[in-house]
């Protein structure tokens, strides 16, 4: 009974309510490209570099045969020097495991001095390296990914709003065409669940195509960036397990976005027209 | 079979427009009740019918006071109800179509649904027009049509509200003749009309609503 009367929904139609509900199902097809294309999207890693950076830290290597004595000497000396910033003591191995021996890591005061203090530690006897650690530079990732999520989010937005809006609209010219029928259908003692399972079952039909509509179309892009190499924002698309999560992610969304809208256009049915009785 | 028996009811702004309304209908009878507009019979109809859920009174229709249906009970209590509204007006289809729209939506196999069809047209006598849009029908013609599509299930209870309608005085007298033929068997029927009641009407009672009053039930 139901299929019957889903059918007979379908037959009534018409040209404008077609186009409406098509323009929905695109909007929704819209949607479910956002979210997917957020889950497409590479990464970003963020980089570093040490190339032209001013020296941060020295780090002096002692040799092994330097007393105890010796070094807290020189610790004290050095910790009171007034270009030296901070400094601290560690055991070589921390740094490098091949050698042995105590490390002194100096922080001067001043960046653009640490060659002329490296120079000075280096003449020390009893010094047996002076390693110039300049300063790490993070580099941030591309701005790209970051505006194709706000892009994303954006289309988002506004393809969820104009698809209702559009759902709407469209049932309001369906069931105009199909009135007579629900008033007939609510005379003969058809329930109010049937009436409104068919207006939602049109709405989860048209959200389901628009996830497989979808699905279709990131197994034909995965297939070009399987042979193209890959696209570079979206390197996503070369994980068939990612695009077949997705897809399969975007019917049930779909599915379940396309009964929210159905349910809009169930509330229609409450309207003075499709009463029974005059 | 229908017994109603202190039945009250208002508007929202509290007019009143029926007030202790007592009525019995048996099985195979043919009760006309005769008001002037606006009297409440498309009211009482529509409360027999259990299509308007009644505020205060009872209604007992098979013997199922009806204020105390469930929502499932109710829908099939108007499963075995036909109703003639007011105004009809048919669906944009053929004849042949509207009928079986109504019967196949009620869970009819489409060869069940195509017997009950003829039937139901060949009773109302549009059997040779079963071919033509339903919108295209003359007066008398969309009057057979909406009484064919409320027996087409038979019913138990026939529900017709303002049959004659627009109707020259003889299409009246042979709707009338239609709606009397139907009065055989077990099939109760309730026609409500401004009156006065066509000549050919075999009814087995008439009673006057007046200010939501029946009189001469």
């Amino acid at each position: 009974m139901r299929m019957f009367l889903f059918r007979e929904l379908l037959g009534a139609i018409r040209t404008k309510s077609a186009v409406l509900l098509v323009l929905s199902g695109f909007l929704i097809f819209l949607f479910l490209a956002s979210a997917a294309g957020f889950l497409m999207i590479t990464p970003a890693e963020v980089s570093s570099t040490t190339e032209g950076q001013p020296v941060d830290e020295l780090q002096v290597f002692l040799s092994p045969r330097l007393s105890s004595a010796t070094i807290d000497e020189w610790f004290l000396a050095w910790r009171e020097r007034s270009d030296v910033a901070r400094l601290r003591f560690q055991f070589a191995q921390e740094l490098d495991q091949t050698t042995t021996g105590g490390v002194f890591v100096v922080t001067p005061v001043d960046p653009s001095q640490a060659s002329t203090l490296a120079e000075e530690f280096r003449s020390i006897d009893g010094v047996v390296e002076v390693v110039e650690v300049p300063r790490v530079k993070w580099i941030e990732p591309p701005a790209a990914s970051l505006i194709a999520r706000i892009a994303l989010l954006v289309v988002l937005v506004l393809s969820i709003a104009a698809s209702l809006f559009f759902f709407r609209r469209g049932y309001r010219e369906l069931l105009a065409v199909f009135s007579g029928e629900i008033r007939m259908l609510r005379l003969s003692g058809i329930s109010e669940r049937t009436l409104i399972a068919l207006v939602v079952a049109l709405g989860v039909l048209i959200g389901c195509l628009g996830g497989l509509m979808l699905l279709a179309i990131l197994y034909l892009l995965h297939r070009i960036a399987l042979s193209t190499g890959g696209l570079q924002l979206f390197g996503g698309l070369i994980s068939g397990i990612r695009i077949l999560g997705t897809g399969l992610m975007a019917v049930g969304l779909g599915t379940v976005l396309g009964g929210l809208a159905g349910l809009l256009g169930a509330s229609l049915l409450h309207r003075r027209e499709f009463d029974p009785l005059p | 079979m229908i017994q109603v028996s202190e039945l009250h009811f208002s508007t929202e702004d509290g007019v009143k427009v029926l007030e202790d309304v007592h009525l019995r209908v048996d099985q195979g009878e043919l009760m006309v009740i005769v008001g002037p507009a606006a009297s409440g019979k498309s009211l009482l109809l529509g409360l027999l019918g259990a299509q308007i859920p009644p505020q205060q009174g009872q209604i007992l229709v098979h013997g199922r006071n009806v204020a105390r249906l469930g929502p499932d009970k109710i829908l099939a209590l108007r499963r075995r109800i036909g109703v003639y509204p007011q105004g009809f007006v048919p669906l944009s289809r053929t004849v042949h179509d509207n009928v079986i729209f109504k019967l196949r939506a009620l869970g009819n196999y489409r060869e069940q649904a195509e017997e009950k069809v003829l039937y139901a047209l060949e009773t109302a006598g549009l059997i040779r027009r079963q071919g033509v849009d339903a919108l295209e029908l003359s007066s008398i013609d969309r009057i057979r049509l909406g009484i064919a599509l409320a027996i087409c299930h038979d019913p138990l209870l026939l529900l017709i509200d303002e049959p004659f309608e627009g109707l020259a005085e003889p299409e009246k007298a042979e709707i009338a003749r239609l709606v009397s033929r139907l009065n055989t068997g077990h099939l109760s029927i309730l026609l409500a009309t401004r009156g006065p009641v066509p000549p050919g009407m075999e009814m087995s009672r008439r009673v006057r609503l007046l200010d939501g009053m029946v009189k001469g039930a």
